[in-house]
């Protein structure tokens, strides 16, 4: 990720943690890392990043810096904030924004993806015949998902079945995103241009170009959630709920009327284990699928609401006095600060 | 059993054998242990595919490269060998679990050093009946094994522990100590065929330069002008990257960068994209190359300073494997010898460090390679003062094949006589014209052959991206006869 593409994650009206959108990328689900996600609209960096570094994020921050387009705070955590300069450069590059991101999350994008691109392969080059070429280097488990979905298809009628669907989804999207997934498909006679070749020649940055082919993915994988869809075996499978197995336990016997700890006994998990579970969840999952009122009962939100500030982010609990901290937990504190960002907080919505 | 025409013929739908191949192929069937040194492009991995087809039993082939490893995978897929696995360190768990569990069922297996030497693996692949145990770039053992990839180091005990399969260790860069250095540590008394290494269609050059700006403006002269396909090494991935993109914006050549940060995607798509003659020129590291068979690059440049002539030599030995003229051409400014002295420093610990692992060894974090090879050497019992007498011995080794490299360099009269009779092998008489220009005469592209002429303007494919999909998806209608 270059410094150009760090801006766009960043706000003048937010000061972000550094760390917090390196642990998205990196797909490091902790409670905090997931709430500032929300609390920045980064959701949707979840996982994107797989193969950057601890603090890869650092040289591309300092750049922006040095160059004067962000400022550090001096936080416990290294915080950026867009300086005007920054903000105006924001707008100036003309980024590509994605119109599904919130979708994103909710689907295995890099199994999508690796899947998408050997499908296309394997019948573009059985399309025209080519007993022999090389395959996109990938995993035996994709391997294998395309070879059985590949023979189980109606492999005559596949070829123009695959195009039409790709067609659709593609003609969805501006022309842009669809001309530079196309170009990035390898099959018969192309190799396809990998990201650094697509955005030189769209003058864009990799990343860019990688947000786009993820644009695409998602659309063509929620066409895929029809069953006559022809990739529906290929991609159906991989759109899942965004949290974890055990979370979605732990919420499900929440939701069956169990207490906290009795739920932690019975799972045989901590009670900390539990009340992260279901922050995960309340995060992940919409506003109508978590049990707020339950966990949330109408005093303590008041209590609460009365004594913080208006702005979410400006929230510590160990800021509330000590006798307010031994009534509420941390649990219901941040559950709280969940809630009120899901019901549309007017701090909340704080990007650019 | 068939004869080894026969067999190839019926395998490959060759007729002949390449020089080497059928020697190498007559001392196994003599079930004789087989050390080939045979030039880039020989076609080493025929022999060890032709043994596997001929003989029941798993062929293990063990591979430096982890990419080059998959590369090997698919090649072998292709060319119609299908019961054929690779397993590293890249591997998932599951499939690494998988390919395990039905070890019996492959013919070729293709295993890194680090994974063969993992006790969960050995045992499972004492289980199967191995045809033929092979190294490839068996020079890895002599070159990597004391400096960090130790695995190497333990190949000669586990292919006792392996029952001593027949062995076949391949190489195409072997003076006589390496080949002797080679053969004791895999504790073998191997059958060595060896075949001239001397490419006289690639022209020798050495141009030395002032400093760093001259030598990207030689650079980018010599791009300019000379017949593509070409590749230009550097020791830097980041270098490799800069300059390609600089050398496409300057010469309006397709070119791109190769090295192993790339995605496996990416390596791919590039990789094809040469193959096929998308692009021009490959600004690469020693990623690129082994396992790339592209047979008309008609030039290869070294930006950088190799840390050894063989690695010169299997580097530059990917020019012209058509046999048309190519040319080699090393670029060299004063001190551009400290690059490769301080690459060899980093990857060593330095003597306080053994000390104090030896004394604390918990203390040290096993994510650093100094302390993965520390680490390793205790493990296997050896002392403290033997690991000092190791390294310095090695130094001592790196800085006389770095020498070495540098008197290629400095050579006068003719590179090519220097290089052979480095590797005991004795040079055609020198003709200027033909077989190279040292440091100070000046190479001529024009009478060479190889000046590009004014290219046709390449064109970016204007369709849309409906038509490429179409194009893509649907067989282009048949055109009718007649």
């Amino acid at each position: 990720m270059e410094a150009d593409d760090l801006l766009q994650l960043l706000s003048s009206r937010q000061a972000r943690r550094l760390r917090v959108i390196e642990n998205l990328l990196r797909g490091r689900r902790t409670v905090s890392t997931l709430f500032w996600g929300q609390r920045y609209r980064l959701l949707y960096l979840l996982d994107l990043g797989k193969a950057l570094t601890r603090g890869g994020l650092d040289g591309p921050a300092q750049a922006l810096v040095d160059r004067q387009l962000a400022t550090w705070e001096a936080e416990e955590q290294p915080q950026l904030r867009l300086t005007p300069a920054g903000v105006a450069a924001q707008h100036a590059a003309q980024p590509f924004v994605p119109q599904t991101a919130v979708l994103w999350p909710q689907l295995d994008i890099n199994a999508a993806r690796k899947r998408l691109l050997l499908g296309v392969q394997v019948v573009s080059e059985y399309q025209h015949q080519t007993k022999r070429y090389y395959p996109l280097a990938t995993d035996l488990a994709t391997r294998q998902l395309v070879r059985r979905w590949f023979y189980q298809s109606d492999r005559q009628q596949l070829g123009t079945a695959l195009q039409a669907t790709l067609t659709r989804s593609l003609a969805r999207l501006p022309e842009r995103v669809a001309t530079v997934t196309v170009a990035g498909f390898t099959g018969y006679q192309q190799p396809g241009l990998t990201n650094q070749q697509l955005a030189v020649r769209w003058q864009t940055t990799a990343w860019q170009v990688y947000l786009m082919h993820i644009e695409a993915v998602v659309t063509i994988a929620q066409a895929a959630q029809v069953a006559t869809d022809p990739l529906s075996g290929l991609l159906g499978p991989l759109w899942t709920v965004p949290v974890t197995k055990s979370a979605q336990a732990t919420l499900a016997a929440v939701q069956a009327g169990g207490t906290l700890d009795q739920i932690a006994r019975q799972r045989r998990i901590k009670p900390s284990t539990v009340r992260e579970h279901l922050l995960e969840a309340a995060i992940m999952l919409p506003e109508a699928a978590f049990p707020y009122e339950r966990l949330l009962p109408a005093t303590t939100q008041r209590t609460l609401l009365a004594l913080l500030p208006a702005a979410i982010d400006d929230w510590t609990y160990t800021d509330l006095a000590p006798a307010v901290q031994a009534k509420i937990d941390f649990f219901t504190f941040r559950l709280l600060a969940i809630w009120q960002d899901k019901r549309g907080d007017s701090h909340g919505k704080s990007n650019g | 059993m068939e004869s080894l025409t026969a067999s190839l013929e019926r395998v490959f739908g060759y007729t002949t054998f390449r020089a080497g191949q059928q020697a190498a192929l007559t001392a196994l069937e003599d079930q004789k242990d087989t050390l080939a040194v045979l030039p880039t492009g020989a076609g080493k991995t025929l022999i060890y595919q032709l043994y596997g087809y001929r003989h029941p039993g798993c062929v293990l082939v063990v591979s430096p490269l982890l990419a080059l490893m998959n590369d090997q995978v698919d090649r072998m897929r292709v060319a119609g060998f299908r019961q054929v696995a690779a397993v590293t360190s890249l591997t998932s768990f599951t499939e690494r679990q998988e390919i395990l569990a039905q070890l019996d069922q492959y013919r070729f297996l293709f295993l890194s050093p680090e994974m063969l030497a993992q006790p969960a693996v050995l045992s499972r692949i004492q289980q199967i009946s191995l045809s033929l145990l092979v190294v490839d770039e068996a020079h890895c053992i002599v070159q990597w094994g004391p400096d960090f990839r130790p695995e190497y180091l333990l190949l000669g005990a586990i292919r006792e522990r392996l029952g001593r399969p027949l062995a076949l260790l391949l190489t195409a860069t072997a003076d006589h100590t390496t080949r002797i250095e080679i053969a004791k540590q895999m504790r073998v008394t191997p059958t060595v065929v060896a075949e001239p290494i001397d490419r006289p269609n690639v022209f020798l050059d050495v141009e030395t330069v002032a400093n760093e700006t001259e030598k990207r403006e030689r650079l980018l002269g010599l791009v300019s002008q000379l017949q593509t396909p070409g590749v230009v090494y550097f020791s830097s991935k980041q270098q490799a990257t800069d300059t390609a993109s600089w050398l496409q914006e300057q010469t309006g050549l397709a070119v791109a960068a190769y090295h192993a940060g790339l995605s496996s995607e990416d390596r791919f798509k590039i990789q094809q994209q040469f193959m096929q003659d998308d692009l021009a020129v490959i600004c690469a590291t020693s990623a690129f190359g082994m396992g790339i068979d592209k047979n008309d690059i008609r030039f290869v440049i070294h930006y950088h300073l190799p840390a050894d002539l063989g690695s010169y030599v299997q580097e530059m030995g990917r020019a012209g494997r058509d046999g048309q003229t190519s040319v080699a051409i090393l670029l060299y400014a004063p001190g551009d010898e400290r690059l490769p002295q301080a690459l060899n420093e980093t990857n060593r610990p330095d003597d306080v460090t053994i000390r104090r692992f030896y004394a604390t060894p918990q203390h040290f974090s096993l994510e650093e390679p100094g302390i993965r090879l520390l680490t390793f050497y205790r493990d296997h019992g050896i002392s403290e003062p033997a690991v000092h007498a190791l390294f310095e011995r090695r130094e001592r080794e790196r800085r006389a094949a770095l020498d070495r490299m540098v008197a290629y360099v400095r050579e006068p009269t003719c590179l090519r006589q220097n290089w052979l009779t480095a590797f005991d092998q004795t040079a055609p008489d020198h003709q200027a014209k033909t077989c190279c220009a040292p440091g100070g005469q000046d190479l001529d592209i024009t009478a060479l052959g190889l000046r590009r002429t004014p290219a046709e303007a390449v064109t970016a494919p204007n369709s849309d991206w409906q038509t490429q999909l179409a194009g893509l998806l649907t067989a282009a209608p048949a055109v009718p006869e007649g």
